[in-house]
């Protein structure tokens, strides 16, 4: 790339917060150009300056923090600006997305009359005409019903829904520089990789320079040309993505690379026959709950599996397709409306809590928010003693002693007995919650989302423990996430959930390897490589799934994809598809696909 | 939102009248006699007798309540709350002429008190440690500290007595004055109505140091809600986010007066209820004959109807004030839910 000249450039940038008489320097003297057309990727720990510095660059700090230095704009520094010309670039000529979407838009302003007041604050149009370009960019943005939507509080939206109204805000006035801080953390797989995409597609036919702020390798590798690290409010590493991930040059981004390391590795996956005995059988097993207005919510619907000693069951989808709904029918966390769930030859879905209570020990469960499942007043010594005063006639000594072997055993040591969650980081503090489900010896174990809340480095460690612990136990477990990269390399067996149903089982190698249902292959296609080599906006994509996923409250009456689906005909939209078996441990909810395979 | 509106009043009817019964019940245990405040010194037991047959008080207690309530003729369900055992007249006459200048009062010193409350909140919480903030800061202890009747007698002090530029503190009008005619009993509404200005003008004036008292007193806690609440919107995400979309000043500051004005609403019906009967000792100093004076009086006399009728009126007022408020809120906050 031969970068012309720069778009926006900072000359000695510093933002400050009196903090009493003491000055808390967030970003320190700091000088970056931006050029128009190139993708830059803001990295760093949290903490590092990065949400300051996307807001600094509009000449913006936090109440009360002060920004100075130079912020050229085309040439001209925001900074010495008055009022009116600043309010003239920002919003305008400069975008923002931030990264908490919801808290972003006011709570008391219907979101449809938030878009027109920013389209209008830099336009003449009337309040009319700025209701009508309110639902146009609803639309844009892939929201169904916009017309309905305009009117809806954002107490009303899902985080993802929030997060497109306020890209269709900060992309309604064609900015030159778009800021995004974190703008996918709220986002489905499929639904991150269109909005990216488009921004892509944006950036090169717009010609507008893009700072990505994000914690994410793939976002990186796939759609920035350039890679900014920061640390305690200075840029410590500055290149190409191609250079950055071929040799990088700080530790934290050796550290970066290297959590990245074991991405996308397919695990010990085989189709032989499986000879174990069978731990856990679920059939037919569904849940709806009620909402408002006395309609119904379909969670779980005709979910059937079982899983033998030694293996693992990868749960994957999208928010609401249900997985996480199953988990907790197993846990007895909530009762199913009707099917069967059997543990060893029992069943264990119709009996009585109490009754329940002997299996509890021998079924156990680590939860996707480490610091919610720990009681932050007990030390960690209690919390990982608490089963084993529960379920074990135990002595004191015998107690300690294992909680001792406990804490070793997912990699902790003795020191962090007597402190409290709170002074753990979030890695520690779900080594823990695992430690604690393990306290028992439980013959199956539930993992729901148990590294989705953790940092980059911490999530690849974590994979790392489980990895290790399921050789050395030969754990069986259920795996729930939507991150695929980690389902491939932990689990045996895959089953692919979408809107309550689910769509596509098998081993993780029959479906990694050749995706049959064209919602895997979407989800597949979404997933987003560290490797600045295989860039999805390179691929040309087939598969690409189109607008919002359906309400769980108004089902359609065919296959519930297809509406999105790209291979849709008009008997997709007519008959509700059924799971047909198409091989050895291998099965798909698409006639077209059971057709293909033939 | 109409059966809401319903559901609330008569929930509140309920509770008024739930209030009065438990009032009727207490004022009779107090160890104290009505009667011998109304026989005078050495009465004959005949006399007293008398007295007690006279005041319904030689009935049981729960055939006096029957009777306060309007079973054995007038009472409280056909629209009277009975007659004074000390001045001999019906408690609502008694009412109608103290309530609204109390309520004349309170509403003129809530409407000063927020005018300078929240622009002064508004412009502290925008500039923490500026020069203003720190004046109000000494505001809040310098005044804060002080009860309201001296602030009164300062007032009285420094513009009546001292510099001569407001009227004596003596009333509602100047006494060489005629009062026009009482059509709703607020003095202000009522000099208008019989086109007297000259009456307007004098009771205008009486209002400004009583006004001056009492909103004194008053903005304190709402210039300290105003501009927490406000600073807590001004270092929200959402008013962030409205900069950077470079929406106008003007524009933002009207949604961070919106999302800061629920708790200042709140606290400001809170007051008010308060202020119904709290603000007696202002009354007392300008000599105002307000509702905060009759219902003490009420107290020491031991006049029973006359508690139990301030105290109804006031339950009453309270529950439309708080209706009111609520409705005002769900109005604001679409997150409120009005069912």
């Amino acid at each position: 790339m031969t970068p012309t000249e720069a778009l926006l450039s900072t000359r000695n940038l510093t933002v400050k917060y009196p903090y009493g008489d003491v000055q808390n320097v967030v970003i320190d003297d700091l000088n970056l150009d931006l050029y128009p057309g190139q993708i830059v990727g803001l990295l760093g720990e949290s903490g590092s300056g990065k949400s300051s510095l996307a807001l600094a660059l509009m000449g913006l700090a936090r109440h009360p923090g002060v920004v100075s230095g130079e912020v050229n704009f085309r040439g001209q520094d925001l900074l010495k600006m008055d009022d009116e010309e600043l309010r003239q670039i920002r919003g305008n000529s400069i975008g923002l997305i931030t990264q908490k979407p919801r808290q972003a838009l006011d709570p008391l302003v219907n979101v449809g009359k938030q878009i027109s007041r920013v389209y209008r604050a830099h336009s003449q149009a009337s309040k009319e005409e700025g209701q009508i370009r309110a639902v146009e960019l609803l639309r844009s943005v892939g929201i169904n019903d916009a017309e309905r939507r305009v009117s809806a509080y954002p107490h009303e939206l899902s985080g993802g829904m929030a997060q497109r109204a306020l890209i269709s805000m900060a992309l309604s006035v064609e900015p030159d520089l778009l800021i995004a801080d974190e703008p996918t953390s709220g986002l489905d797989v499929t639904i991150q990789a269109q909005f990216l995409d488009r921004m892509w597609e944006r950036a090169r036919d717009a010609n507008i320079a893009v700072l990505i702020v994000t914690q994410d390798l793939g976002i990186v590798a796939n759609y920035c040309d350039r890679i900014v690290i920061m640390e305690d409010g200075k840029i410590i590493e500055d290149r190409t993505t191609v250079e950055f991930f071929a040799n990088p040059h700080t530790d934290y981004g050796k550290k970066l690379i290297l959590s990245s390391g074991a991405d996308a590795k397919a695990s010990n996956a085989d189709v032989a026959v499986i000879t174990s005995p069978e731990i856990l059988r679920v059939t037919d097993l569904r849940k709806t709950f009620e909402v408002d207005g006395g309609k119904r919510l379909q969670a779980v619907s005709n979910a059937s599996f079982q899983i033998h000693k030694g293996r693992s069951l990868g749960l994957v989808g999208e928010s609401g397709s249900g997985k996480t709904t199953v988990g907790r029918l197993i846990l007895r966390l909530a009762d199913p409306d009707s099917g069967e769930v059997w543990f060893k030859g029992e069943r264990i879905d119709a009996i009585s809590p109490k009754e329940f209570r002997k299996y509890r020990s021998k079924i156990q469960a680590v939860f996707q928010d480490p610091f919610d499942s720990l009681n932050p007043r007990w030390p960690i010594e209690r919390v990982i003693r608490e089963p084993l005063d529960l379920h074990t006639q135990m002595n004191k000594e015998e107690k300690s002693a294992r909680v001792k072997e406990l804490v070793s055993l997912v990699g902790l040591t003795d020191d962090i007995l007597p402190l409290r969650p709170g002074s753990l980081s979030a890695g520690q503090q779900q080594r823990v919650s695992l430690a604690r489900a393990l306290a028992t010896e439980p013959e199956f174990l539930i993992l729901d989302e148990p590294t989705s809340a953790l940092p980059p480095a911490a999530r690849a460690d974590m994979i790392r423990l489980l990895k290790s612990l399921q050789e050395r136990l030969d754990l069986c477990f259920i795996f729930i996430s939507h991150d695929l990269s980690t389902v491939r390399e932990l689990c045996h067996d895959i089953a692919v959930m979408y809107l309550s149903e689910i769509v596509e089982m098998g081993t993780s190698e029959q479906v990694f390897s050749a995706p049959s249902h064209p919602y895997t292959r979407a989800l597949l296609d979404s997933v987003l490589f560290h490797d600045p080599n295989n860039r999805r906006v390179d691929r040309k994509i087939k598969t690409e799934l189109e607008g919002e996923i359906p309400s769980p409250v108004d089902l359609p009456n065919g296959c519930y994809l297809a509406a999105r689906c790209p291979i849709a005909e008009q008997r997709c939209r007519d008959d509700h598809q059924e799971l047909i078996q198409i091989g050895p441990s291998r099965s798909v909810r698409c006639w077209k696909s059971v057709e293909a395979s033939k | 939102m109409r059966r809401y509106v319903l559901r609330r009043l008569a929930v509140g009817v309920l509770q008024a009248l739930g209030i009065t019964i438990a009032v009727f019940f207490v004022i009779r245990a107090l160890p104290a006699d009505p009667v011998s405040r109304i026989v005078g010194m050495n009465p004959t037991p005949e006399s007293i007798a008398q007295a007690r047959r006279a005041l319904g008080l030689d009935m049981s207690l729960f055939q006096q309540l029957l009777t306060f309530l309007g079973f054995h003729g007038n009472g409280v369900f056909t629209g009277s709350l009975g007659t004074s055992w000390v001045s001999g007249s019906t408690i609502l006459s008694e009412i109608a002429i103290t309530l609204p200048t109390t309520i004349q009062l309170i509403v003129t010193s809530f409407i000063v008190a927020l005018a300078v409350a929240i622009p002064i909140g508004m412009a502290t919480a925008r500039r923490p440690g500026g020069k203003l903030d720190k004046g109000v800061f000494g505001y809040g202890l310098f005044a804060g500290a002080q009860p309201e009747f001296w602030w009164g007698l300062m007032f009285i002090f420094v513009f009546y007595f001292k510099m001569g530029i407001a009227p004596a503190p003596l009333g509602l009008l100047d006494p060489e004055l005629t009062a026009p005619d009482a059509v709703t009993n607020f003095i202000l509404i009522d000099s208008l109505i019989a086109g007297d200005f000259t009456a307007f003008k004098s009771a205008l004036g009486h209002l400004v140091l009583p006004v001056l008292t009492l909103s004194f007193l008053l903005v304190g806690p709402l210039l300290k809600m105003t501009q927490q609440s406000m600073s807590r919107v001004l270092s929200s995400e959402f008013i962030l986010y409205q900069q950077a979309s470079g929406l106008e000043k003007k524009s933002i500051g009207r949604s961070t007066l919106r999302a800061a004005l629920a708790p200042i609403i709140t606290l400001t019906g809170i007051l008010f209820g308060f202020m119904l009967s709290g603000a007696v000792l202002v009354e007392s100093v300008f000599s105002l004959n307000g509702l905060g004076q009759y219902s003490v009086a009420a107290v020491l006399n031991l006049d029973f109807p006359a508690v139990q009728g301030v105290i109804l009126v006031i339950s009453v007022i309270s529950l439309f004030v708080y209706l009111g408020l609520d409705l005002l809120l769900a109005k604001i906050d679409p997150r409120i839910l009005v069912k």
